[in-house]
């Protein structure tokens, strides 16, 4: 155990808790506006990936992640207007199971469209190769992505604290009856809101395939880790599932490090812990 | 607590009972006092914190600071499933029941939770418990639903919710009763229905009343508390209550 | 004409006469499926029809209880009854612990920690490859006879396991009506109805859910150590998600808080699920579709459906509705009244 090693394993951390916490801040969105978990804010993710890896082939890097952003933030109004919007006024449970199906169709599809095999791909020549930061040589592009994913999550941040339309949002998670009666079209609200959370999924998709490659299975596999991030941040807060988020990439990257097989599981118990000492989050409110 | 003589205490007290939600003080160093047997009023304009404040004595929100005394006992924020086993039971202003369940049933599982048998108790039918079943069928019969027994909750009319909601109350064989505007929404003939029932409970239960209907409280209350901005204003029988100035400012002159 | 004493037994016998048919209709493998899955989606049932909860990782104690059972025969050589009752009991403490924590939080949240807590089960089981076998599955599952005292019978044939299967499959489904018919069914269904009148009127609201959750979870189990022994192999997916949102999908097709809609969306969910995936890969897709479209339009699953179709062929509605726990006398009495 050097310490090398143990950096490597940190910037690993960060660069997966910054996908993480991009994942669990659109999930909170989600969450906290429509009150259910979207099952498919998985293969939202997994879908971004795909549509970067063949958009890239024509519009370069750049476009491809834009093109991924677009079609998955596209998917995610539809899925809104179209299916949960009809939802609203049943139990939200039926919402959550429609999302589950969508998640299975999607994924079907994805296979479909994109074949069963999983796919490697390299970094743009730009960003390839490494940094030498004296402890440890890290990868260009993950010190980039992670640069870059954690301005997102700032971004996104700032905008639902700080902008008029991200109170505009806050206002609709508090108390949605009540922001309608204040003439705010809610339902748009609601359908951007989902939008933006579903783009950032597939973005985040979209900018880790050289980092984790594509796999079908890329979807369900995340949307566990993107639920515990949120429920260990607490309902409805952003800076909660920020660093949540950080915290399980940390913790599941040590792990790797340390004991391989128990990577996944300590993010569970994380999880466990969290809920038994801390029922409403690290940053939640009662 | 109680040695087997009937207490001369006040069956319910509270002690400067507060109730902060954020920077919003509902109810403010309330100090009140039932005496047993007796039927006692809080009125208020709306939004004088008495809702709140049942909900402080009975377990649903707990206070800021203050206590709570029933019968002697300090239940201060107990959990609201370890009143009705204590003696006090409340029912909501807004009519709480369980709509898919049919009145029988919803004052059945009301009855049967202070009944509840020991493990292998539940092995049974809950068909089987006729104890059970008499008395849901004689609380129905008392709130005037003998004849909606099988009908769901949620297909009853507005009286016969608010029929319902007293009735579940009642199922808990309480000491103490904490009804919350039972005759809310409620038509005059309804209302004079449920004041009658109400009427009809005092002497086997203590009371403690919400009620916005004037005249329903001055004629039936033995003492009054009024609220205003979460403080107990005033308190008396009905004519010290009537004749009191603050009373009189608080509610603008204006009568319900 | 499914009201009152006779109409339970004309129901009864209606199921009987299922399990008898039903093999007629599918092989004797799917048939058993079908009634080991109807014990789970029973199951489910009990927690989301009538208590209100949504679990999403019930597979946690359908591995669980196929683990268990597999583990038992193959290291320890141990009886049939006893598998099963070891299964069980592992399923249900399985579920008081998972339970314990879940419950701390209600509604999405919920959902979220049981499908959390499905998910580390399954990292678990596929990383444990000495025990489990990881995703190769635990193969080498014998089939031991059923052995009561002198007597003792093999079960190697389909139609016998079948039969042992569906006996198994009853017992489950009287020992799940006695419970829905004991005082803890109405208690339950007031806290679905609504938890915060069911602690104001002295549940504790969070003990009985937990209560709940742990009989669905011994339940389960053991319909987990029926499957163990179906193969002879327990694959790893029998606790992974999809398993669980098998089961979510029997129960919702089925019709919600209703006793016979699990069975009747067990039996369609295996019996679709046999039938499509032999002619396409892609059913996953089909179920998807099916989903959506369930939740979209037919939201009282296959009960609505049926009962919608007897009363347009003028029948009495044959409803049967979760609050119908009233005792004979009441009911009859209803149904006198003008």
């Amino acid at each position: 155990m050097n310490a090398s090693l143990i950096a490597g394993a940190v910037l690993n951390g960060l660069v997966t808790g910054m996908l993480y916490a991009l994942m669990g801040v659109g999930l909170s969105l989600i969450l906290g506006l429509l009150n259910i978990p979207n099952f498919a804010h998985g293969v939202l993710y997994a879908l971004g990936a795909y549509v970067m890896f063949s958009a890239t082939k024509a519009f370069g890097f750049l476009g491809g992640a834009l093109a991924a952003l677009v079609a998955v933030a596209a998917v995610g109004a539809v899925i809104e207007y179209l299916g949960v919007r009809r939802l609203y006024r049943v139990h939200p449970d039926y919402i959550l199971l429609l999302t589950f199906g969508l998640s299975l169709i999607l994924t079907e599809t994805l296979i479909l469209v994109w074949g069963p095999v999983g796919i490697t791909s390299q970094p743009p020549a730009l960003l390839a190769g490494g940094v030498d930061l004296g402890v440890t040589v890290y990868p260009k592009y993950r010190l980039a992505v992670m640069t870059v994913t954690g301005a997102l999550v700032l971004a996104c941040y700032l905008f639902v604290t700080r902008t008029r339309y991200g109170a505009i949002i806050r206002a609709g998670i508090e108390d949605k009856d009540m922001a309608a009666a204040l003439g705010i079209d809610i339902r748009r609200v609601f359908t951007l809101t989902f939008a933006a959370g579903a783009g950032l999924a597939g973005l985040g998709g979209a900018l880790m395939i050289p980092v984790r490659g594509l796999q079908t299975t890329m979807g369900i596999d995340i949307l566990p880790f993107a639920f515990v991030v949120v429920v260990l941040g607490g309902l409805g807060s952003l800076p909660g599932a920020i660093l949540a988020g950080l915290l399980v990439g940390v913790v599941q990257s040590l792990m790797t490090a340390l004991w391989a097989p128990g990577a996944d599981v300590s993010v569970f118990a994380l999880m466990t812990l969290g809920i038994i000492a801390r029922p409403q989050g690290l940053l939640g409110e009662r | 607590m109680s040695d087997g003589a009937i207490s001369r205490d006040p069956i319910l007290r509270t002690e400067r009972l507060t109730c902060d939600f954020g920077a919003l003080r509902a109810v403010s160093g309330v100090s009140l006092s039932v005496e047993r047997g007796t039927l006692h009023s809080v009125i208020g304009p709306n939004g004088s914190g008495k809702t709140t404040l049942f909900n402080l004595i009975s377990g649903e929100t707990r206070p800021t600071d203050g206590r709570v005394y029933f019968e002697g006992r300090d239940v201060t924020g107990r959990p609201s499933h370890d009143l009705p086993h204590l003696g006090l039971a409340r029912c909501f202003q807004r009519t709480n029941v369980f709509p898919k369940l049919s009145a029988y049933e919803n004052v059945w599982v009301a009855a049967f939770a202070r009944r509840t048998p020991g493990a292998f108790g539940f092995l049974r039918r809950a068909s089987d418990f006729s104890p059970v079943d008499a008395e849901a069928r004689r609380i129905l019969g008392e709130v005037g639903l003998a004849h909606k027994l099988p009908a769901r909750a949620e297909t009853l009319s507005h009286g016969e919710s608010r029929a319902l909601e007293v009735g579940v109350t009642l199922a808990s064989s309480p000491r103490l009763v904490l009804l919350d505007e039972p005759t809310q929404g409620l038509a005059p003939e309804a209302t004079q229905h449920m004041t009658r029932l109400v009427q009809g409970l005092v002497g086997r239960y203590t009371i403690l009343l919400i009620e916005h209907k004037m005249r329903i409280v001055m004629s039936i209350s033995n003492r009054i508390s009024v609220m205003a901005f979460g403080e107990v204003i005033a308190e008396g029988t009905p004519d010290e209550v009537r004749e009191n100035r603050d009373v009189q400012r608080a509610y603008l002159g204006g009568r319900r | 004409m499914f009201h009152g004493p006779r109409g339970a037994l004309l129901r009864l016998a209606l199921l009987i006469a299922a399990i008898v048919l039903l093999p007629l209709f599918v092989r004797p493998v799917v048939a058993s499926e079908i009634w080991i899955f109807a014990i789970a989606a029973m199951a489910l049932n009990l927690i989301f029809g009538y208590t209100g909860m949504l679990s999403f990782g019930q597979a946690t104690f359908f591995g669980l209880g196929a683990y268990t059972a597999g583990l038992m025969m193959i290291r320890w050589h141990a009886p049939l009854l006893a598998v099963l009752a070891g299964g069980t009991l592992v399923g249900a403490l399985g579920a008081a612990a998972v339970g314990y924590v879940c419950i701390q939080r209600v509604g999405t949240y919920f959902i979220m920690l049981t499908f959390g807590f499905n998910q580390m089960f399954y990292f678990i089981a596929y990383k444990w490859t000495a025990v489990t076998g990881g995703d190769d599955g635990l193969p080498g599952i014998p089939r031991p006879p059923l052995s009561v005292g002198p007597l003792s019978i093999p079960l190697e044939s389909s139609t016998r396991y079948y039969v042992f299967v569906a006996t198994t499959f009853l017992l489950a489904f009287y020992a799940m009506k006695r419970i829905v018919d004991s005082p803890l069914g109405v208690i339950f269904q007031s806290i679905r109805e609504n938890p915060v009148r069911a602690a104001a009127i002295g549940y504790d609201v969070k003990r009985f859910k937990w209560i709940a959750f742990t009989i669905a979870g011994a339940f389960t189990g053991c319909a987990g150590v029926l499957y163990s022994m179906m193969f002879g192999i327990v694959p790893l997916e029998s606790i992974s998600w999809i398993v669980s949102g098998d089961i979510v999908f029997m129960v919702l097709i089925g019709g919600i808080g209703n006793l016979y809609g699990p069975l009747l969306g067990a039996a369609a969910f295996k019996w679709l699920s046999e039938a499509i995936s032999v002619v396409w890969e892609r059913w996953p897709l089909i179920l998807g579709v099916a989903l959506v479209l369930v939740v979209l339009f037919l939201r009282g699953g296959l009960v609505e459906a049926f009962t919608r179709l007897r009363d347009a062929f003028g029948g009495p509605g044959a409803r049967r509705e979760p609050g119908e726990t009233l005792p004979q006398r009441v009911r009859a009495e209803s149904e006198a009244t003008p």
